[in-house]
C-alpha cells in the first residue's frame, strides 16, 4: 500500500517520539519533505532548542550513518572535503625513482623512453592517495547517510560557496579525478545560530526550518520523555517557571537543554516541590550570566507563585 | 494550479518576502508531492520552501491565510444566486442583464476578467485607484445600460410593487458590484504596491533628511538598514594574501615537485578577510538637530552590519557610543545618545581634541575616519591642526556635510579650514546621497 504524505509525516513524528525527540508537525513535515525531495534542511533557531539533536535522531530513525561536520572560522576544503596524502605521495615518487630503470629498460632514445614512461600506469592522483573528509565520506556512502553540517554560520562565506555544488547536485569536483557523484543522496541538515546572515544562494537551495522555543505543553512533553523520573507536579511547575523566565529581559534565555538539565538537577536533589529557596540555589543551572541571575532573583517569588497557581 | 501558485508568490513578493523563481519551482515540486487536500500540511510545507527568515515566516502565514481564503481552489463555491423563475413577461434586452439572469458563475467571472483586461487592471498601483478601476470594469461590462433598463422597469410592476424580474436584476446587480470590487481588490494585491512601500521608499530616498517627519522613523530605519546591509554585503568580501599564517602544504608540494620534492619555495594559505576599520564621528548638536537622528540611525545600522566600527557622538564634548548601540534597540539608543551628548552648542575643536586623546593611538594606516557634521563651530577655535594629525595617521578622512555646498563657509561654518585635511568632503543631505557616499567609502576603506 502506498502511504500518503500525512501518514508518513505522522509516522516520522511517532518514530521520533520513540527515540525521545518530541517534535511538532512543522518539524516532521520538514524531515518528510527533505527526504521526499532530496533537499537539504537549513535549521535556524535559538541555541539549545534541539537543532543538532534533530539530525542525530533522524540518523537513528532512518538507520543511516551520521557524518558530522562542525564548522568554525577558517574551515576549508582540506578539512571538510578531501585532502591528498602528501607523505605517501612523496614516498611513492621515491619508489618510482628506484623503479625507473626497470620501466625504461631497453628503450632507445629520448622519444622511446618518453612513450614508455607515458604507458606506465600512474596512480599519483588516484583514490589510493585521497584522504576523504566528512562531506566526501557522506557522499560516497552507498547505503545513504545523514550529513550534519553544524553551525554553518561560524564558517567563512567562502566555505558556503563550496557547499553550493554539494547541496544542489550532491556531487564534488576534484580537479585531478573528475566529478564524484553520490549514488544515494544523503539527508543533509545544516544548523545555524544566526550569528551571521546565511547567503541567499545557500538559503535558496535549502528548505528553511525555524525552531522556536516550544510552548509549555510541548516542553512538558519533552521534559517528560527525557527525564521520565520527575514527578508530574514538579515537572509542571518547572516548565511554567522556565517559560516565565523566558519573558524576562535576559542576556541568554534558558533553552530546552537547560530545562532538561534543571529537571535532572532537581531529581538529584530529590526535590518534592519547587519552592523559592530551591529555585534560588539552582538557578545557575538555568542561567549562564551573573547579571541574568541577578535580574531573575527578584522575580523568583512571582514566578514561583505563578507556576504553582497554574 | 501553477498559475495560482505564481499568483501567490506575487502576493508574497508584495509583502516583502523575496521568493525566487527557483524557490517557486521547489514549491511546485512540494505541491506535486503532498497534494492539495490538507490545507495545514500545505501551509507548513510551503512555508519551508518560500520563507527563509523567522520574520518572513510570520508574514508568510498571514499571506497564506489571506490568499487561500479568498482563493477558489479549495472551495468549489456553489452558486450563491437564487434560482430563476424566468416566466416574466417583460424582456431583458441588454447583454449584461441576460448574462446575470443566466447566473452562470464561470461565465460571469470570465466576463469580469475580460472587462478588467480592457480596463488595464494590471496597471493598478495604489490603493486609491481601486474605486476607479471598479467603476471602469463595470462600465466596460455595460452596467449603465442595464441600470437604465432597471429604472424603466420600476414603473411597470403591478400595484406599484417592483416586479420579480426587477428585484432579481437589482439583486444580481449588487452581487455583480461586489464581485467586481472583490476582483479588483485581489488584482490590487497582486499588482499593486500594497503597503505603498515602494512609493514611500522612493520619496524617502530623495527627500532631504531634515524634512522627514519623526513619525516615519520606523520605516526609514528599515530602509536605512536595508541600504546598510546591501553596502556591507557588497564590500565585506575582500581577502588579502598574507605573508604569514598557515603553510599551504598542498600548494607547496605541488610547486616543488619539480625540485624532486625538496621544498625550496613555501606557499602560505590565503588568510583573513580584511574587514574595514571605520571610526564614525557624528555631530548631534542643535544646528544639525534634524539630521542627527538620521545620521545616528545610519550609524546604528552600520554598527549592526559592520563589526569593526566605532561610533562617537558630540556636541561640545565627545563620547563613544559603540557599546550602547550594540546593546540597545534603535530608538532607545538614539534617544540615549541625544540626551547624553546632544543639544549643546557645537565645539568641533573640543570634539577633535577629545577624539585625539581618546583614540589617536588606535588610528593606523588601515583606519577610515568619517565625520558627519556641518562644520558650524560657533566661531570657536577650529583646531584644524588636530584634524591634520588624524589625517596623517589614518588611511583616509571623509567629511559628510548635510548642508548644500552653497552654504559652506557662510556664517560660522569653517568647512574650508577642515576640508584641507580631508580626503574628501561630500554633501550628504538625502538618503540617496548618503548611500552613494557610504558605498564609495566602503569601497576605499578596505
Amino acid at each position: 500500500m502506498i502511504k500518503g504524505p500525512s501518514e508518513e509525516i505522522s509516522e516520522i513524528k511517532k518514530g521520533f517520539q520513540k527515540l525521545k525527540y518530541i517534535c511538532n508537525d512543522q518539524i516532521a513535515t520538514a524531515v518528510y519533505l527533505a527526504k521526499a525531495l532530496d533537499k537539504p534542511i537549513l535549521i535556524e533557531g535559538p541555541p539549545g532548542v534541539g537543532k543538532t539533536e534533530l539530525a542525530n535522531t533522524a540518523s537513528l530513525f532512518f538507520d543511516k550513518e551520521l557524518y558530522r561536520l562542525q564548522c568554525y572560522e577558517g574551515l576549508d576544503e582540506s578539512k571538510a572535503l578531501y585532502e591528498w596524502r602528501y607523505g605517501k605521495q612523496l614516498l611513492y615518487t621515491q619508489i618510482l625513482k628506484e623503479q625507473l630503470g626497470d620501466v625504461l629498460k631497453g628503450a632507445k632514445g629520448l622519444k622511446e623512453s618518453l612513450s614508455k614512461l607515458m604507458d606506465f600506469e600512474d596512480i599519483f592522483f588516484s583514490e589510493d592517495f585521497l584522504e576523504s573528509r566528512p562531506l566526501l565520506q557522506s557522499l560516497s556512502n552507498r547505503d545513504g547517510s545523514v550529513l550534519l553540517i553544524d553551525e554553518i554560520d561560524k564558517s567563512d562565506e567562502e566555505f558556503e560557496a563550496l557547499l553550493l555544488e554539494i547541496l544542489s547536485e550532491f556531487q564534488v569536483s576534484i580537479p585531478e579525478l573528475g566529478t564524484i557523484k553520490a549514488e544515494q543522496r544523503p539527508l543533509v541538515f545544516l544548523t545555524s545560530n544566526n550569528s551571521r546572515e546565511i547567503g541567499d544562494a545557500l538559503k535558496r537551495r535549502c528548505l528553511h526550518l525555524y525552531i522556536p522555543f516550544p510552548d509549555a505543553k510541548l516542553e512538558r512533553k519533552i521534559v517528560k520523555s527525557r527525564v521520565p523520573d520527575l514527578n508530574q507536579n514538579i515537572q509542571k511547575q518547572l516548565v511554567s517557571f522556565v517559560q516565565g523566565l523566558r519573558d524576562l529581559d535576559l542576556k541568554k534565555v534558558p533553552a530546552i537543554s537547560e530545562t532538561i538539565d534543571w529537571a535532572r538537577t532537581l531529581i538529584l536533589l530529590s526535590a518534592e516541590e519547587l519552592n523559592e529557596d530551591l529555585a534560588r540555589e539552582t538557578l545557575n543551572v538555568l542561567l549562564k550570566y551573573q547579571q541574568d541571575i541577578e535580574v531573575s532573583q527578584k522575580e523568583i517569588p512571582r514566578l514561583i507563585k505563578e507556576s504553582t497557581a497554574r | 494550479m501553477d498559475r495560482v501558485l505564481t499568483d501567490f508568490v506575487k502576493v508574497l513578493r508584495n509583502s516583502n518576502i523575496q521568493a525566487s523563481p527557483a524557490e517557486t519551482i521547489d514549491a511546485i515540486e512540494v505541491i506535486n508531492n503532498i497534494g492539495l487536500e490538507d490545507k495545514e500540511l500545505l501551509k507548513r510545507s510551503l512555508s519551508l520552501t518560500l520563507s527563509k527568515t523567522p520574520q518572513e515566516k510570520d508574514d508568510f502565514y498571514k499571506c497564506f491565510e489571506d490568499f487561500f481564503n479568498s482563493e477558489m481552489i479549495l472551495d468549489n463555491s456553489k452558486s450563491e444566486l437564487p434560482e430563476i423563475k424566468n416566466n416574466q413577461s417583460i424582456e431583458v434586452n441588454s447583454d449584461l442583464g441576460n448574462l446575470l439572469l443566466k447566473s452562470d458563475q464561470a461565465e460571469t467571472m470570465l466576463a469580469i476578467a475580460e472587462a478588467a483586461e480592457d480596463a488595464n487592471i494590471s496597471e493598478i498601483k495604489y490603493f486609491t485607484q481601486r474605486a476607479v478601476f471598479t467603476r471602469r470594469i463595470l462600465e466596460n461590462m455595460g452596467v449603465s445600460v442595464l441600470e437604465d433598463e432597471v429604472r424603466l422597469m420600476s414603473g411597470v410592476g403591478q400595484d406599484g410593487q417592483p416586479s420579480a424580474l426587477e428585484k432579481e436584476l437589482r439583486l444580481n446587480l449588487s452581487n455583480l458590484r461586489e464581485k467586481v470590487s472583490d476582483y479588483v481588490e485581489k488584482q490590487f494585491l497582486l499588482h499593486g504596491d500594497v503597503s505603498g512601500e515602494h512609493l514611500r521608499e522612493k520619496i524617502f530616498k530623495s527627500l532631504n533628511m531634515g524634512q522627514i517627519d519623526k513619525s516615519y522613523m520606523h520605516e526609514v530605519h528599515s530602509l536605512v538598514r536595508k541600504m546598510a546591509k546591501k553596502l556591507a554585503n557588497l564590500h565585506s568580501r575582500r581577502k588579502k594574501n598574507h605573508r604569514k599564517g598557515k603553510l599551504d602544504i598542498r600548494k607547496t608540494l605541488r610547486e616543488n615537485w619539480s625540485n624532486q620534492g625538496i621544498l625550496f619555495g613555501l606557499n602560505w594559505k590565503y588568510k583573513k578577510v580584511d574587514r574595514p576599520k571605520i571610526y564614525v564621528i557624528c555631530d548631534v548638536s542643535g544646528s544639525v538637530g534634524a539630521y542627527a537622528r538620521f545620521m545616528l540611525m545610519f550609524l546604528f545600522s552600520l554598527t549592526e552590519v559592520v563589526s569593526k566600527i566605532r561610533a562617537f557622538v558630540f556636541s561640545s564634548e565627545l563620547g563613544e557610543v559603540t557599546e550602547d548601540f550594540k546593546k540597545q534597540q534603535l530608538e532607545p539608543a538614539i534617544e540615549h545618545a541625544l540626551s547624553r551628548h546632544g543639544g549643546g552648542s557645537t565645539d568641533y575643536g573640543q570634539a577633535l581634541s577629545d577624539f585625539v586623546s581618546l583614540c589617536l593611538e588606535d588610528i593606523d594606516r588601515k583606519t577610515t575616519i568619517v565625520i558627519l557634521g556641518d562644520a558650524r563651530n560657533n566661531f570657536g577655535p577650529d583646531k584644524s591642526n588636530l584634524l591634520k594629525l588624524i589625517y596623517e595617521r589614518s588611511k583616509q578622512v571623509y567629511w559628510l556635510n548635510p548642508e548644500g555646498e552653497y552654504r559652506w563657509d557662510t556664517g560660522d561654518s569653517v568647512m574650508t579650514s577642515y576640508s584641507a585635511h580631508c580626503t574628501k568632503v561630500m554633501q550628504c543631505g538625502t538618503l540617496d546621497q548618503l548611500e552613494r557616499v557610504i558605498s564609495t567609502l566602503l569601497r576605499t576603506a578596505i
